[in-house]
């Protein structure tokens, strides 16, 4: 009973876009131990048949609301037939001390890491959330092919998303990101939130690390497609050292595809622009 | 789930639409074949007339238009017929009524319409096998669903088959339609005894056979009976021309005869007159000569008479001289003129030739010669065709023919001599001709009477050489190819044919599947099926025909298929024998071993290739090395030569450069680049081009990776373009199908 519980699913909206439907759920989270929410786009597709399903990882600060309003996302997934699963940031209403304190720790960042550490540990495992609970969430009610899922997120939601994708190799199709954190262990944002999270023992910080991840992957060929604006303040603040990933996938021989895109920054706007891209560069793979 | 329509309805609009394409194709057909069809509805309806088996109202209420039939489901109450088609089929399954149904094409992967009978959707086969099933002798009625719907369905009609078994066999001996029943006893017992549906067809089938052989038969007689006419016609005329001749031989020899009997009576009369002069002068002179006699024998009595002796002696002596003078004349007793006429010969061969000569031919007229039939020359050859009047005879033709000189305006060019060929027939094959020249040929008849004038003259011309087609110059893609051919002949033809074979594993077949005829030019841009291979050849066309097949060229259209253009590469790149490997050589060439044209490209060692001027999407890919520093891309045919590529808003292309650090990758265009990092070099670059987007993608072919994409408006068609910055090869990979991954772009 309790698992049926747990997967019980309550619409909270539903509004008919690009000849399909944004919706946003409501679920009680068993890896998060809380109520969280999450968008779902359906394709016109989906009524008919199963669809392949990009999930989408936001970054800082984000609800599963940002994405939903502001990428412009649903066009180019209503004609590639793509469901597009964007889940919050990370648990909330957990009551944990320190929780609401800064906007880059705690609420909306939850980094997509399997916190260790006291008092986040118990609630804050969105690694976990993103990779199992909610796919199978997916699969269970809503058309999706099992088989076919990809990963793509911005910022935080880019390493969350990198991170998915180097540490299950074949789970995902492919991969993008948008201004993805790409060394966290070399940032400060990286550094708060894994010796937040994961305590000071470097070696787990690693396992969260895609510039480390990929310089040890070894699985199935991955394309990742990288975007990044050239006058992201965080770019030049070093915070996302897109640097050191591209060095590592090109010693690793990773295919990675990366544009400095001239003039743009780091918000949505920027995500809007290039959105198109990404989901045929998901679709690609996930048609094919 | 209100969102979604409920099955059934999605149902009806799948039945819906299956029944318009049903329509829609069978209309298609109905418009082919409506010529042939009608002579068929027309016979059917007459047999089934004579006939006579089946309801007479029904018949003649429905077969005259073209309405759709009602089908019998709607007797019952069934959902509404399908749509109305034009095209309609019909079949006579029972001996009451006759029922249409529209035409549906077989298709063995689709079910038929499927019908509603009561409550229960069958098809067509299981209505037919139903119906056939109740024939049988030992069935129960209605033991089935079905079998009771038809029984209901009949009562309703009230038919006379209410009352007895239907006559719905058809025996094959007696050649009569009996009960089902009745094939188990005699007399049809051992008789062959078919179903009355397919007893009527093949009675139809073999009265329309019967009919058709009547109609040749008619169309035969018809033929030969104009035939006569046409003889009937050419007697009178030779009969007339006979005649005709015959009268104007005789008048000639008449009249000839009457001048002659006038010339010679004339002359009788003559001769006549000069002798009856001379005997009349004759007798003058007799009468003269009497009168003298006599005054001398008067003047000698009276002398005598005279007494006195000395007056007579004095003047009888001069009268004795005069008497004795006169004596001393001898008296002309001769006849001056004879009694005979002279009786000259005549000589009358003129006229017996002329007689003669009413028997004998005339001389020929001057002959027809024909204009040149099409199609009947070849390259060395013209058949030359004339006629005669049907009433001259011929015992030989000399046909006579010199070349046209195309440039013989001006007076002084020599006229050509002269050939002759002695010819029995009214036609010759002239051989030892020149290809795709003009002669002008002219024909005498001769026979035994003389030789005609000669006919008018006619200019007939040998078919061209063969066309000599160049696979360098050629290109495909799936939607087409441009072939490019050499004339094969000095003068000018006057068109070309290109013809196409389908080449196909399934048939050995090697039918020209498509011709495409008067291009004016050296080359043609052809539409072609995708996927297929095709085997190309060109005909040169003049007036005597089209030339013999030139060289053909093997086409596939999978992929876009170019050649190098070698004329627009910069001196020091070289390309391999096959013509799709580019090398830039490490020996620097020095300026002046360097031979530039206005097409070479002269500062970026670079080629151009030739795309197919086609729009739509285009893939070809480029192998290339590690260390290989490349531009490839796209520019315009008239990108700047003294340029490099992508430095301009001409050309747009994808560079590699290999720096001490890294591998860079740009991707150019009016000399801008943006900022892309790949960490993987890619050995086998994919250029997708589509024209309709607007697009010029770079993939990494081996990964499927997509690397870069141009949005730009093409205004003019592109050509391919290869750079080697820095010594190195490139290969280029023609004729590749466009990888599926290339349209997520």
């Amino acid at each position: 009973m309790g698992m049926t519980v747990a997967m019980a699913l309550t619409q909270v909206s539903s509004n008919k876009c690009c000849g399909g439907f944004q919706k946003v759920f409501e679920h009680d989270s068993s890896e998060l131990k809380c109520r969280m929410k999450f968008a779902i786009y359906l394709p016109p597709k989906a009524e008919s048949a199963k669809c392949p399903v990009l999930y989408w990882l936001s970054g800082l600060t984000c609800t599963e609301q940002n994405f939903v309003t502001k990428a412009g996302s649903q066009q180019a997934a209503s004609e590639h037939g793509l469901i597009i699963v964007a889940p919050d940031t990370s648990p909330r209403g957990c009551n944990i001390d320190g929780e609401e304190e800064s906007w880059d720790f705690g609420t909306g960042a939850g980094f997509y890491v399997n916190a260790t550490e006291d008092p986040w540990k118990t609630n804050y495992r969105m690694y976990s959330y993103v990779t199992e609970e909610l796919p199978r969430l997916i699969n269970a009610h809503f058309p999706a092919d099992p088989e076919k899922m990809s990963i793509s997120g911005h910022s935080m939601g880019g390493h969350g998303a990198l991170i998915c994708a180097l540490k299950n190799p074949g789970k995902y199709k492919a991969v993008s990101a948008f201004a993805p954190i790409c060394n966290p262990m070399q940032c400060a944002w990286g550094q708060k939130a894994f010796s937040g999270y994961l305590g000071v023992d470097k070696s787990t910080w690693e396992t969260y690390d895609a510039t480390v991840l990929a310089s040890s992957y070894s699985g199935p060929q991955l394309d990742i497609l990288v975007d990044q604006g050239r006058d992201d303040q965080f770019l030049s603040a070093g915070q996302l050292l897109p640097d050191n990933l591209i060095a590592a996938c090109t010693e690793k021989k990773i295919p990675v595809v990366f544009r400095l895109q001239q003039g743009y920054d780091h918000s949505y706007f920027f995500v809007f622009s290039f959105i198109n891209d990404h989901i045929k560069h998901h679709a690609k793979y996930l048609n094919a | 789930m209100d969102l979604y329509m409920s099955g059934e309805r999605l149902e009806v609009i799948a039945e819906e639409e299956t029944d318009t394409e049903q329509e829609q194709g069978s209309a298609d057909e109905a418009s082919r074949e409506v010529h042939g069809e009608d002579i068929h509805n027309v016979d059917k309806r007459e047999r089934v007339d004579r006939y006579g088996m089946w309801d007479k109202g029904d018949v003649g209420l429905e077969l005259p238009t073209k309405e759709p039939y009602v089908l019998v489901t709607e007797k019952m109450g069934g959902p509404p017929a399908p749509p109305a088609s034009t095209f309609q089929r019909f079949s006579v399954e029972t001996n009451e009524s006759l029922h249409f149904e529209p035409y549906i094409p077989l298709d063995e992967d689709e079910p038929g319409p499927v019908r509603r009978f009561g409550g229960k959707a069958v098809d067509d086969n299981e209505v037919f096998e139903e119906e056939v099933g109740r024939e049988g002798p030992g069935e129960s009625p209605g033991d089935s669903m079905v079998g009771r719907v038809i029984n209901e369905q009949k009562a309703m009609e009230g038919c006379e088959g209410s009352e007895s078994e239907p006559l719905d066999m058809y025996c094959t001996d007696c050649k009569i339609p009996i009960r089902a029943f009745q094939r188990l006893f005699d007399p049809h017992k051992n008789h062959q005894v078919i179903l009355i549906t397919k007893a009527a067809e093949e009675i139809k089938d073999d009265v329309h056979t019967t009919m058709r052989k009547l109609e040749e038969q008619i169309t035969q007689m018809e033929n030969f009976a104009g035939h006569l006419e046409e003889i009937f016609i050419t007697v009178e005329e030779n009969f007339g021309r006979q005649e005709q001749n015959l009268e104007q031989h005789y008048n000639d020899v008449i009249q000839t005869l009457t001048q002659r009997y006038d010339e010679r009576a004339s002359r009788l009369e003559d001769e006549k007159k000069l002798k009856l002069e001379s005997l009349y002068s004759q007798l003058l002179d007799c009468g003269r000569t009497l009168d003298l006699s006599k005054d001398l024998i008067e003047t000698a009595q009276e002398m005598h008479r005279n007494e006195d002796k000395l007056a007579f002696l004095q003047v009888v002596i001069p009268t004795i001289e005069r008497i004795k003078d006169f004596t001393k004349e001898e008296l002309d007793l001769k006849l001056a003129a004879s009694l005979k006429f002279k009786n000259s010969t005549v000589d009358l061969s003129d006229v017996k030739q002329m007689m003669e000569s009413v028997n004998i031919v005339p001389a020929p007229s001057a002959p027809v010669i024909n204009p040149q039939v099409p199609n009947s020359a070849s390259r060395t050859s013209v058949r030359v065709c004339w006629s005669l009047f049907s009433d001259d005879t011929v015992e030989y033709y000399k046909l006579h023919y010199r070349p046209v000189l195309e440039d013989s305006t001006a007076e002084d060019s020599q006229t050509p001599e002269a050939s002759m060929i002695k010819v029995k027939e009214t036609y010759r094959t002239v051989t030892d001709l020149l290809p795709n020249a003009q002669y002008e040929f002219w024909v005498t008849a001769t026979n035994t009477t003389g030789i005609s004038p000669a006919s008018e003259k006619a200019v007939y011309m040998t078919v061209p050489s063969p066309p000599v087609v160049k696979p360098r110059e050629c290109a495909s893609c799936p939607s087409g190819a441009l072939i490019r051919w050499d004339s094969g002949n000095t003068n000018p033809v006057d068109s070309y044919t290109v013809e196409l074979r389908e080449i196909s594993e399934e048939w050995s077949d090697t039918a020209i599947t498509e011709s495409i005829v008067a291009i004016p030019t050296c080359e043609c841009l052809i539409q072609l099926q995708p996927g297929k291979l095709y085997s190309i050849a060109v005909r040169a066309v003049n007036i005597g025909g089209p030339s013999d097949r030139s060289n053909t060229i093997t086409v596939r259209t999978i992929g876009t298929f170019f050649h190098l253009l070698e004329d627009t590469a910069h001196p020091c790149l070289s390309i391999s024998e096959e013509g799709f490997t580019i090398f830039y050589g490490d020996k620097d060439l020095s300026m002046s071993d360097m031979i530039f044209s206005d097409n070479t490209f002269a500062r970026c060692v670079a080629v151009l290739g030739e795309l197919i001027p086609v729009r739509g999407t285009h893939y070809w890919e480029v192998e290339v090395e590690d260390s290989t520093e490349f531009r490839i891309g796209v520019a315009y045919q008239d990108t700047q030569r003294n340029g490099y590529l992508g430095g301009n808003n001409t050309s747009w292309c994808m560079r590699h450069v290999v720096t001490p650090s890294r591998h860079k990758y740009e991707f150019l265009h009016n000399g801008w680049t943006p900022d892309i990092r790949i960490t993987i070099h890619p050995h086998r670059i994919g250029v997708a081009l589509d024209y309709d987007t607007g697009k010029l993608s770079f993939f990494n072919a081996g990964l499927w990776q997509h690397l870069h994409t141009f949005d730009c408006h093409f205004l003019h068609y592109v050509h391919p373009c290869f750079a080697l910055d820095n010594p190195g090869v490139l290969t280029v990979h023609n004729g590749i199908e466009t990888p599926n991954y290339v349209r997520f772009v």
